[in-house]
């Protein structure tokens, strides 16, 4: 693990919504670390705290108990303010104001001088087709170019770190490709992300550390090469209908032998590969494929989720 | 600094642009119409009618301006989430407080001023018009009662500016303000009342006190008015003109200070 850009310590955050209303403890003794140039991923189902987890970073609610730390040291929220870029979860923006506008007072705020920030705003509009709409009221835009407006506005001042709160949402296909591509890019540059999404499939492929939070508890952490070892462990061979006769030798190389339609599913060790497709070549048995064993992040999120709720 | 006045531009251009503006303008327009229609009927009143109906004309689209579009500015923020966007970025509670002030006020101030210009050739056309009925009318007179409605809407922005970190709602926020308002443009006359021997009925010691506290919280809008000086000609000591805007500015400066002490505590779920 490289050097801790963001350190949760205990970090507790409970709301009270009211009178004679019971307390919702949304983090709960929350304790995670995100290192510099590191891409980490919050998941979890709806409510799990995973929105309260940014706001408390961005020094929008106050923490009951517990540290956030900022390269080692007590959060301090101006210096930390001028090192990051934050997208919420269906971000609003002013309806009356152009793109460019709001762009222009992004920079200002953070400090950008005039050439740099017209720069900036060329390059990133381009990037996320926006720039025929950059004059535009922002009240005449779609959801998903209100979703692409606001990267534009986390990204302008160059971000060391950024924080996405459900980057994905509201875009279609395209958007999605755009903003995945951009994350990559951002992880090339050695930049720090760190973001929610509900899109497992997304967050899997981009992140190098992911994190479930489950009723306010962060209850599993996931990196990138645990995926990517379960599909080292197991391989999945397609073989057409095997005889009965041929049975046995088949039961000696594999860890398990399934039959499904139209044929069978040898599963064996991946280090056995070339040995097992000696024997199949001469017993006469043809490989019509292969599957690999992957286990997604999907399938370990639900267990997780489940194994939490129950 | 820099901070403060970007986000004044924006919340600038945000009120200007805003449509309602346009049915405060075509109500402000309708009136002075009809002031132009009407005043012929007052006969020797016409000078005061005419600067009395111009005066309340531009108070009461000032109020509008307030209630509804400066309320949206500050208000659809918080409802809408963008405070967390603007947060983000390096802008201290402090300066989002001054920032929005300043840029409600740039608002406030230029559709009035844009009124005034109307209103001003309302009261020229018919000071032509009937030049013998406006005998004790002095310009001066009424663009210093048309400064002091921009101090009382400078006033008023900064209670709304204040209610509006208090309140989680934006309705709430109108309707205390408006309160305030209210009572601020009457506590003159009750407290004259109260301390006057023109009250036929007793008043119990605690309803005085609770008076006194009252008329010391709540602002005394009767002091930034002057529609009645400048609808009857009559001189206003420069010591009134110096109390009114000494008033004005601690009390503005108070109601933001609070305004920065409410938000700091604040949180933004």
């Amino acid at each position: 693990m490289g050097v801790l850009e963001i350190t949760f310590e205990n970090v507790f955050k409970t709301y009270n919504p009211g009178l004679f209303k019971k307390k919702v403890r949304a983090v709960e003794d929350l304790t995670l670390e995100v290192s510099q140039g590191e891409v980490y991923g919050l998941i979890g189902p709806n409510g799990a705290g995973k929105s309260t987890t940014i706001r408390v970073l961005l020094g929008l609610i106050r923490p009951n108990k517990g540290k956030i730390l900022f390269r080692g040291e007590p959060l301090c929220q101006g210096q930390f303010r001028e090192e990051i870029g934050y997208l919420p979860e269906n971000p609003y923006l002013y309806d009356y104001l152009s793109l460019k506008e709001i762009l222009e007072f992004c920079g200002r705020v953070s400090d950008c001088s005039g050439a740099m920030l017209q720069e900036r705003i060329k390059v990133l509009t381009e990037k996320l087709e926006l720039s025929q709409a950059l004059r535009r009221p922002l009240r005449t835009f779609s959801k998903g170019m209100l979703q692409r407006a606001g990267i534009c506005f986390a990204l302008l001042h160059d971000p060391s770190i950024v924080i996405l709160d459900e980057p994905m949402s509201g875009l279609d296909p395209l958007g999605r490709k755009l903003v995945f591509d951009i994350v990559l890019e951002l992880k090339e540059q050695g930049k720090t992300v760190f973001f929610c999404s509900h899109i497992l499939s997304d967050v899997e492929r981009l992140c190098d550390r992911m994190g479930v939070l489950v009723k306010g508890r962060l209850v599993r952490t996931f990196e990138k090469k645990d995926f990517e070892e379960s599909a080292e462990r197991e391989l999945h061979l397609l073989l057409p209908p095997v005889p009965e006769n041929l049975m046995p030798d088949l039961g000696d190389l594999a860890v398990h032998l399934h039959s499904c339609p139209g044929g069978a599913l040898l599963s064996i060790s991946a280090a056995r590969l070339t040995e097992t497709a000696a024997i199949l070549g001469r017993l006469g048995i043809q490989i019509r494929g292969t599957r690999t064993s992957q286990v997604s992040l999907e399938e370990l999120f639900i267990e997780t989720v489940e194994g939490v709720t129950s | 600094m820099n901070r403060v006045w970007a986000l004044a531009v924006i919340t600038y251009k945000e009120g200007i642009r805003n449509r309602s503006i346009f049915g405060v303008l075509a109500f402000a327009l309708f009136v002075l119409g009809l002031n132009i229609t009407v005043a012929g009927f007052f006969m020797r009143e016409v000078g005061k009618v005419t600067v009395d109906m111009n005066l309340s004309a531009l108070t009461f689209s000032g109020l509008l301006l307030v209630f509804f579009v400066a309320l949206q500015l500050m208000a659809k923020d918080i409802d809408k989430k963008t405070i967390q966007l603007v947060f983000s970025k390096p802008v201290s509670r402090g300066q989002y407080i001054a920032g929005k002030y300043v840029g409600i006020l740039l608002f406030v101030f230029v559709s009035l001023l844009v009124l005034v210009v109307f209103s001003s050739a309302t009261v020229s056309l018919l000071l032509n018009l009937y030049p013998n009925y406006f005998a004790g009318f002095s310009w001066p007179m009424f663009f210093l009662a048309v400064t002091f409605i921009l101090v009382q809407m400078a006033v008023l922005s900064a209670i709304l500016i204040l209610f509006s970190t208090l309140t989680t709602s934006s309705f709430a926020s109108l309707i205390f303000t408006i309160c305030v308002y209210l009572v601020g443009v009457t506590i003159e006359d009750v407290v004259f009342y109260v301390v006057s021997g023109f009250r036929t009925e007793a008043i119990s010691p605690v309803v005085q006190e609770v008076l006194n506290v009252v008329a010391y919280v709540v602002p005394n809008f009767s002091m930034w008015d002057f529609k009645l000086e400048a609808a009857h000609g009559l001189l206003i000591a420069p010591a009134r003109i110096g109390l009114g805007l000494g008033y004005a500015a601690i009390y503005i400066t108070i109601l933001l200070i609070l305004s920065c002490l409410f938000f700091q505590r604040r949180e933004f779920h």
